[in-house]
C-alpha cells in the first residue's frame, strides 16, 4: 500500500524519468512532485488544463463520454505521459511523468505506471 | 494581506504546534510550523467525503474520532494514500474559506491536536500561494460571486446546440434541486466546496445556469415598494464571498 509521497518516488524510479508530478485534477493543485523546480503551481495547473482540453476535444469529436486511460505527448524534449487515477473521493488525481527520449522505453514506462497506480488504493 | 496570513506566517517561523481557532468559522491545526489539518463551517468535511464515497459509516468514523480501537486505515475504511488525499482536500478547502473570512482576533491554542494524526503537511507559504491561485482561478472562470451563494438552477434551454460537461458538472446538475447552493451541493456530493464553486462558475460563464433575478432583467418585473435604505452594493468577487460566509455563520447561530 503506497502513500501519495511514496508514489512520486516510485514514479521517479521509472527508467528515463526526468520529472514527475501528481495533480488534483479538479482544482489543478500540485499534490506531490519529483524533479520539478519552482513554478510547480503553474506547471500543475497547466498540465491539468492540457488534459481537460484533450477530454473536451475528444468528447466533442467522438461524442458521448470520454475516459482517458493514458495520454502520451511526444515532444522534442521527451515523452510526456499523463495518467488519470480514479479515486473514490473527489479527483481524479493525475500522474504526469516527463521521460527522456533517449533513455526511456515508453511501453515499459506505461506498464510500470499502471502497476504503481494499482498499489495506491490496494 | 489578510491578518490571518500574517499570523500563520509567524506561527510557521516559530515552528509552532497547536490549533489556530478562527472564531466559530473553523480551525487550522499546525504541527512543527506546518499546517496538518483544517476545518471550516463552509468547507467540505472528512465525513462528507467518506459518506459520499460509501466508505465507512458515521459509527466507524465516531470510533476513530473518540480514539477507541483501530484508526480509519486499520479498520479498512480507507487506504493510507486515500486518507492522505482526503486530509489534503479537506485542509486545503478549509484554509481557502478561513483565510479571507477571518474577522476578529484568531486565537492560537498551543499543543492542541486534531483527533486525526497528521496525514499531510502543508508549508504555510505554499498554502497561502495555493489559496491565491484558487481565488484567481475563480475570478478567471467568472469574475463575479453572484452564483456562489444562490441555489444552482440549470437554464431550461441551452444557449446553443451542444455542450461538453465534466463529470463534476454533471453531478452538480443532476443533484441541483433548485434549492441547494453550491456549498450545500459540495457537502452532499462529498466534493470540496472550492471545486464545486469553480465548476459552477464555469457553467455560469457558458450560460448553463439561470441568472440571478436581480440582474438587468429585473426592471421588467413588478417592484415591491421600497422601504428605504441604500441600494445593495454591486457584487464583487472577494467581498461578496466574505459577506456570504458571515451570513451563513449568522444563520447557523440562529438555527
Amino acid at each position: 500500500m503506497l502513500g501519495l509521497d511514496d508514489f512520486v518516488t516510485e514514479v521517479m524510479a521509472i527508467p528515463g524519468a526526468l520529472d514527475a508530478l501528481i495533480v488534483d485534477h479538479n482544482s489543478g493543485m500540485p499534490v506531490a512532485s519529483g524533479g520539478l523546480g519552482p513554478g510547480l503551481e503553474h506547471s500543475a495547473a497547466a498540465l491539468s488544463e492540457t488534459l481537460r482540453a484533450a477530454m473536451e476535444g475528444l468528447a466533442t469529436s467522438a461524442g458521448g463520454t470520454v475516459r482517458i486511460a493514458d495520454m502520451i505527448v511526444v515532444s522534442d524534449r521527451g515523452y510526456h505521459l499523463f495518467r488519470p487515477l480514479e479515486t473514490r473521493f473527489d479527483g481524479p488525481l493525475v500522474v504526469y511523468v516527463h521521460l527522456d527520449l533517449e533513455r526511456s522505453n515508453l511501453a515499459l514506462a506505461r506498464h510500470r505506471l499502471e502497476s504503481i497506480a494499482a498499489r495506491l488504493d490496494a | 494581506m489578510a491578518p490571518l496570513d500574517d499570523t500563520l506566517t509567524g506561527l510557521a517561523a516559530e515552528g509552532a504546534s497547536g490549533a489556530l481557532r478562527v472564531g466559530r468559522m473553523g480551525t487550522l491545526f499546525l504541527t512543527g510550523g506546518r499546517v496538518t489539518y483544517g476545518e471550516c463551517v463552509t468547507a467540505v468535511r472528512l465525513e462528507d467525503l467518506l459518506v459520499a464515497a460509501g466508505r465507512g459509516s458515521r459509527a466507524a468514523l465516531r470510533r476513530a474520532i473518540q480514539g477507541e480501537g483501530p484508526g480509519l486505515v486499520e479498520q479498512g475504511v480507507v487506504s493510507r494514500g486515500e486518507l492522505q488525499y482526503c486530509a489534503l482536500l479537506v485542509t486545503m478547502d478549509a484554509a481557502f474559506f478561513l483565510l479571507p473570512a477571518a474577522t476578529g482576533r484568531p486565537k492560537f491554542v498551543p499543543g492542541e491536536r486534531h483527533w486525526l494524526s497528521p496525514q499531510w503537511y502543508f508549508e504555510v507559504t505554499g498554502l497561502l500561494r495555493e489559496c491565491r491561485r484558487r481565488r484567481a482561478a475563480l475570478e478567471q472562470a467568472w469574475p463575479s460571486a453572484e452564483f456562489d451563494g444562490r441555489p444552482v438552477v440549470p437554464a431550461a434551454r441551452l444557449p446553443g446546440h451542444h455542450v461538453v460537461l465534466s463529470a463534476l458538472q454533471w453531478e452538480i446538475l443532476t443533484r441541483a434541486d433548485g434549492q441547494a447552493t453550491p456549498l450545500e451541493l459540495a457537502r452532499r456530493l462529498g466534493r470540496p466546496a472550492f471545486t464545486v464553486l469553480l465548476a459552477v462558475r464555469r457553467m455560469a460563464a457558458e450560460g448553463l445556469l439561470d441568472r440571478p433575478p436581480d440582474g438587468e432583467g429585473r426592471a421588467a418585473l413588478p417592484r415591491r415598494p421600497r422601504t428605504g435604505g441604500p441600494p445593495p452594493p454591486p457584487p464583487t468577487g472577494h467581498t461578496d464571498l466574505a459577506v456570504l460566509l458571515r451570513l451563513r455563520k449568522a444563520l447557523e447561530e440562529l438555527a
